[in-house]
């Protein structure tokens, strides 16, 4: 028998011109789980999944899919791979079916019955035969993600699949991906949104600039994460700062918009609220600013900070 | 940097499942289906069969021949003429267009629409792909053709008539024998229509730009034909795509003489696999980094 991980990529590198998009990146996703890839904007996350598609030859590094290398095995590299890059696109002058079908004849066929199947699991069985010039942005999305399956792929990856969906259409894919992930599929799923990582992912690669800045579980990723963030609003913004220095656990400065923003930790910050309310001072607004892990992503791929707030010219003028 | 990590080692096993692989004919399949939903397609196929039908009626319905143009002398009176009459012009730039409409397109059109991505992450390699779309579109230029053809010779004879054709050289051609030469003087278009399919579709895969891709194979094949007709270029005339599209009027001369024929055949050929290597070898080492 022989064992192999999912997706093994060694020492990645990519550069366009001057711009080095990946540098020297190594990712081990195993079978089975469901890992992240996670980074703002131009962190590189694409053009390594790109790589991984053999849509771009890396400078140097090899990566390995379900046991395979382009050099080696050309485009059977994909054998048991399904996905997208970025937003999925068709052929706006044939329908849903039409695309789909075509697709299936570049895969050498499926099995009977198969587009139908994918094509409920995506809810896109009435609108299949309209034509895809006419689809949504999110029926574009759950097509694509129709076509990744119609290739009964053990390794499914997929590029920002919620990217540009409404809440609802975020809702809804992402209860996909979990209903996929929960079916056994090896899933590379590529976000900018931490949250939808947490969510979903046991593993994660932070990437920033091309580069890796963070490798391991998303639990090992909490246990890095600062304390949270919250907006406060009272009826007296200057006592209530006051008052923060009962309370020398907590940061709480004031923010531009004649909040004040609170950081510590939980305890301590519900016995700070607990402190206003018993001196008569109440609550118009009480918001988490951040989760402990979205701080810790902007920390983790920020430039222009490394605090754990969304504004961090306001903490230069802290006062406890 | 560099860092690595996995979950519990979990591993899967490396299986010759899912192996599937489309070919050629499948993508090839793919491409005409493609194509026959394209309205442009379809588009160009009603104008080579309509466009001849008109400028036959038209010519025909003229007091005055054009006698300045080969065959043109006896267009209003001779089907056959006429039906040489359109031959000629189509040379100059109809047929060179007909043909760079789908092949002009057939690869940018997956940059317009930002599908690379999505077929080549299919079980179909690049250079299937590319065969393909390359098959697809010299059928659609022998299809074009057949019927650009078809339709001006049947118009010119049905209406015009079928009257004895005078060749280049004074003689008299017998209606049966003059059909035969109209036709085979259209067949000889093909090979270098089929470098200018060529042509469209290194236009094609170098623009990424469907306009550039149609529009500038019509332009090159003017600017040839400029520079064909100027004095003092013999040297580099044999070598000219468009000089080919003459290689029939060896046919209506007595004695005949063929050779611009099989020169025109390797012109063509020359064309094509010059155009064709670098097309490939453009799409095989591209990064597709769009879409």
């Amino acid at each position: 028998m022989n064992e192999l991980l999912a997706v093994d990529a060694t020492g990645v590198t990519k550069t366009f011109g001057a711009v080095r998009a990946v540098a020297d990146i190594s990712v081990r996703v195993a079978a089975g789980e469901v890992y992240g890839v996670l980074g703002p904007n131009g962190a590189g996350k694409t053009t390594f999944l790109r790589m991984l598609f053999g849509l771009i030859r890396p400078d140097s590094g090899t990566i390995r899919v379900l046991g395979k290398t382009w050099d080696e095995h050309g485009v059977g590299v994909l054998d048991g791979v399904g996905g997208f890059i970025e937003s999925p696109r068709f052929y706006p002058y044939l329908t849903g079916r039409q695309n789909l079908e075509g697709l299936a004849l570049l895969d050498g066929g499926t099995r009977p019955g198969l587009l139908e199947d994918v094509l409920d699991l995506v809810e896109m069985s009435e609108r299949a035969d309209q034509k895809v010039g006419g689809y949504s942005y999110g029926m574009r999305q759950r097509l694509g993600v129709a076509a990744s399956l119609l290739r009964e792929p053990r390794l499914l990856v997929l590029d920002e699949p919620a990217n540009g969906l409404d809440p609802a259409g975020i809702r809804d894919m992402r209860a996909l991906v979990k209903r996929l992930a929960g079916s056994g599929l090896t899933v590379l799923l590529s976000s900018h949104d931490m949250d939808e990582v947490e969510e979903i992912c046991d593993n994660v690669t932070i990437m920033k600039r091309g580069a890796v800045a963070f490798h391991g579980t998303i639990s090992k990723l909490r246990t890095m994460a600062p304390d949270p963030g919250h907006l406060l609003s009272t009826t007296d913004d200057d006592r209530a700062l006051a008052l923060a220095r009962q309370h020398p656990a907590l940061l709480v400065v004031r923010d531009p918009d004649a909040a004040l923003v609170v950081t510590g930790p939980q305890p301590d910050v519900a016995a700070y609220v607990s402190t206003l309310v018993r001196d008569g001072i109440d609550l118009l607004a009480f918001n988490q600013t951040q989760t402990p892990l979205e701080a810790l992503f902007f920390m983790l791929t920020d430039d222009t900070t490394h605090q754990t707030l969304d504004r961090p010219v306001e903490l230069t003028q802290a006062a406890r | 940097m560099s860092a690595t990590t996995t979950s519990p080692l979990n591993t899967v096993e490396a299986t010759s499942d899912t192996t599937r692989r489309a070919g050629l004919f499948a993508p090839l399949r793919w491409e005409v289906r493609k194509l026959r939903a394209q309205y442009r397609a379809k588009a160009v196929l009603l104008g080579a069969v309509v466009l001849p039908i008109i400028i036959v009626v038209v010519i025909h319905g003229q007091s005055r021949p054009p006698k300045d143009t080969l065959f043109g002398r006896f267009a209003t009176v001779n089907g056959f003429a006429l039906a040489l009459l359109v031959l000629g012009f189509a040379a100059q730039w109809v047929i060179p267009l007909l043909t760079a409409v789908v092949a002009g397109d057939i690869f940018a059109s997956e940059d317009q629409h930002g599908t690379w991505k999505t077929v080549l992450t299919r079980s179909t390699s690049r250079g299937s792909l590319f065969w393909a779309k390359t098959l697809t579109t010299a059928g659609f230029a022998v299809l074009v053709l057949v019927v650009l053809a078809t339709a001006t010779i049947a118009s010119s004879v049905l209406i015009v008539g079928h009257q004895p054709l005078i060749g280049l050289s004074g003689q008299t051609i017998p209606a049966t024998e003059a059909l035969r030469l109209v036709a085979l003087s259209w067949a000889v278009m093909l090979p270098p229509m089929l470098g200018f399919t060529c042509l469209a579709i290194l236009l094609s895969v170098w623009s990424r730009n469907p306009a550039v891709g149609i529009a500038a194979p019509v332009v090159i094949g003017m600017v040839m034909q400029l520079v064909g007709a100027v004095g003092g270029v013999e040297a580099i005339r044999p070598f000219l795509l468009t000089t080919p599209f003459e290689a029939w009027h060896g046919l209506f001369a007595d004695p005949r003489f063929t050779g611009p024929l099989s020169q025109g055949l390797l012109t063509s050929a020359a064309w094509c696999a010059l155009s064709l290597g670098a097309a490939f070898a453009m799409l095989r080492r591209r990064d597709i980094t769009g879409g």
